[in-house]
């Protein structure tokens, strides 16, 4: 059977609290950013530069840590929260950029206030 | 996050600009190319292609004599809609309508990747051929719709079907509340490959 990376990445992640959330079947992104979040954590495992697997564990973990120091219903639950903190973790452990010029790079954009 | 990041106040914005910086540099090391991501986040909003099966649950949920056909014979019923020739699926299959109703929700799983009608159907989304996906689906199918984001009433039964080589199904939705003037082709708007599958309801708008 062939299948699609992206379909295999977001089907491995069913069956747990790091499911992709939906509504009524579909991906359901609450804010700009988080289809991007979700789009580069793909686009950067399709090209080789992590096993999606391990981007999986860094997202369970990322998630455990959550709900280890909040209440189940605590409002502020944010999935991709999760998700991007799982994101920047992978990204500098994999030296794929360093965490100097991704906030440099943050920062310049805050600034330039042009999000 | 960060704890040099504390001060900003801003959650929101301050995740915002974290992302579009890690897009920015990917593309600028030639890391990434600047469609990269929108190919990637585009293959989950396939546009499914023809879509031959939204017409004719369209056709059911406004003739209630077509209806009562494309349950009774559903390849009978399909052929009705003069669909081109090879838009419906091998010639000689069988298939089967099964319909939602607010007692009964169907959900459609599929044992090998070569069963699903998708002339009918549309291109197979990509969790539909997970093995995994289907293994859970027979065995705690609410669980399942659920991760979906479709929750439903205890009082609901819920009938799993395992499409094969032989018999291959698929869902006659429930007409949604609030589309009592639409015209037919409104109608067939609002079906997706999902709710054809039970993985989702149709929703106005």
């Amino acid at each position: 059977m062939i299948t699609k990376f992206e379909h295999f990445a977001a089907s491995s992640l069913m069956g747990g609290s790091e499911t992709l959330p939906r509504s009524n079947g579909d991906l359901l992104f609450k804010k700009l950013w988080e289809d991007r979040a979700m789009g580069l954590a793909i686009t950067l495992s399709k090209k080789g530069h992590y096993e999606w697997e391990s981007f999986r564990q860094e997202l369970i973990t990322s998630i455990a840590e959550w709900e280890a120091s909040h209440c189940k219903d605590d409002p502020s639950w944010d999935y991709y929260e999760r998700w991007l903190l799982a994101l920047e973790r992978i990204v500098i452990d994999s030296s794929i950029i360093s965490s100097e010029e991704w906030d440099s790079k943050t920062k310049e954009l805050l600034n330039e206030k042009c999000l | 996050m960060s704890e040099r990041f504390k001060y900003v106040e801003d959650r929101e914005m301050f995740s915002a600009a974290r992302v579009k910086a890690l897009e920015a540099l990917l593309i600028e090391k030639g890391i990434i190319s600047s469609e990269a991501v929108d190919k990637v986040i585009g293959y989950f909003e396939t546009d499914m292609g023809p879509f031959n099966g939204a017409k004719v649950v369209a056709r059911a949920w406004v003739d209630p004599e077509y209806k009562a056909r494309l349950l009774k014979d559903t390849p009978a019923a399909v052929a009705e809609m003069n669909f081109p020739r090879g838009m419906t699926g091998v010639e000689g299959e069988e298939m089967k309508a099964v319909e939602n109703t607010s007692d009964v929700h169907n959900l459609i799983v599929c044992t090998l990747c070569s069963c699903y009608p998708w002339p009918l159907l549309g291109l197979p989304p990509y969790w539909f051929k997970d093995p995994s996906f289907r293994a859970r689906s027979v065995r705690e199918p609410r669980a399942v719709l659920k991760e979906f984001g479709l929750e439903l009433d205890d009082s609901v039964e819920v009938r799993v079907w395992d499409s094969s080589a032989q018999i291959r199904y698929f869902v006659l939705p429930e007409r949604p509340a609030g589309t009592e003037g639409f015209t037919e082709e409104q109608l067939a708007a609002l079906l997706t490959p999902e709710a054809m599958q039970g993985a989702a309801k149709v929703k106005v708008g």
